[in-house]
C-alpha cells in the first residue's frame, strides 16, 4: 500500500474515532500542517464531515487551513465539502462570527465569500 | 402390486377374481400375465395337454418363475439395503465421535498475527486502524512519515 493511502486510512479512522477531541487535535496537528496537498485536502474534508464546532473552527477560521489554505485545490475541496453538508447551521454560525470578529481581513473576506455561497446553495 | 406387465393380487383381488372365474381357486397366488389372470395351477400335474395347452402351461411356468425371481430379488435387495443402512449408521457414529473429539480439542492460532504477516498492509485497513487509540494512530502516522518515501 502506498504511503498516501496509509495516511488517508489513518485520517479516516480518526474521523470515525470515539475519542473525537483527541482525534481532531491530531488531525489539526498533523493533517492540516502536512506538506502534502492531498493529505491537507483529505484532512479538511474529514474535519468538515465531522460537523462539530471544534472541527469546523479549524477549517473555517484558521489561516492557511481549510478554506483559507494557500492551495486552491485544498480550499475548493473544503468549500465543496461545506456545501455538501446536510446540516449547515454550525458552519454558518462560525462563518458569521468570523465575518464579524476575526482580526485578519483576508480570513474575513474568505468567510464572507463562502457564507454567500452557502446562502445560495 | 404391479411389476411390468405382471400383477400380483392380494386376498381382496383374489376374491374379485373368484367371482369372475371359479377356476381361479386352483391358482392360490392369483398370478396374472399380460392382464389375464392365470387360471390353472402351474404345479398341477396329471393333466393331459395338447401342444396348445403345453405352450400355455409353459407361459404359466415362466410367469411363476418370474414371480419367484422377483421375490428372490426383493430378498436380496432387502439384505443389501440393510447392510448399506448399517454401514451408514456406523459411519455416522464414527463421524460424530470424531467431531466430538475435535470439539474437545483446544486449538489456538494467532490469527491476527498470521493475517498481518500474510497481508502486511492489512494493519493499515480502516477497520484495523479504528480499533487503535489516537496515540497509537499518531505514532503510526509518524512512523509512515519518517520511514516511507
Amino acid at each position: 500500500m502506498e504511503k498516501i493511502n496509509k495516511i488517508k486510512n489513518i485520517i479516516q479512522a480518526l474521523g470515525e474515532h470515539e475519542d473525537s477531541k483527541a482525534a481532531i487535535e491530531l488531525l489539526t496537528e498533523m493533517g492540516t500542517n502536512s506538506p502534502d496537498d492531498e493529505i491537507r485536502e483529505y484532512t479538511a474534508q474529514t474535519l468538515i464531515r465531522k460537523n462539530t464546532h471544534e472541527a469546523l473552527r479549524v477549517v473555517l477560521i484558521s489561516k492557511g487551513k481549510g478554506i483559507n489554505d494557500l492551495s486552491a485545490r485544498v480550499a475548493m475541496a473544503s468549500i465543496n465539502e461545506l456545501l455538501a453538508l446536510k446540516d449547515k447551521k454550525e458552519a454558518v454560525k462560525i462563518l458569521d462570527d468570523t465575518i464579524k470578529m476575526h482580526s485578519d481581513e483576508e480570513v474575513r473576506n474568505t468567510a464572507r465569500s463562502v457564507r454567500a455561497l452557502m446562502t445560495f446553495s | 402390486m404391479e411389476i411390468g406387465k405382471i400383477s400380483l393380487h392380494k386376498t381382496t383381488g383374489l376374491k374379485k377374481a373368484e367371482k369372475s372365474n371359479n377356476k381361479l381357486t386352483t391358482n392360490p397366488f392369483g398370478v396374472s400375465f399380460k392382464g389375464n389372470v392365470i387360471q390353472a395351477d402351474v404345479f398341477e400335474a396329471g393333466k393331459k395337454s395338447s401342444p396348445v395347452n403345453k405352450i400355455a402351461e409353459k407361459s404359466k411356468l415362466y410367469a411363476s418363475i418370474l414371480v419367484s425371481g422377483i421375490n428372490n430379488f426383493n430378498e436380496a435387495f432387502k439384505s443389501r439395503i440393510n447392510s448399506v443402512i448399517s454401514f451408514g449408521k456406523k459411519m455416522t457414529t464414527d463421524v460424530m465421535d470424531t467431531l466430538e473429539r475435535i470439539g474437545n480439542t483446544e486449538i489456538k492460532f494467532d490469527m491476527e498475527g498470521i493475517k498481518n504477516k500474510m497481508f502486511p498492509d492489512r494493519q493499515y485497513s480502516v477497520k484495523q486502524l479504528s480499533n487503535k487509540s489516537v496515540g497509537e494512530l499518531k505514532s503510526l502516522w509518524n512512523d509512515i512519515e519518517t520511514t516511507e518515501i
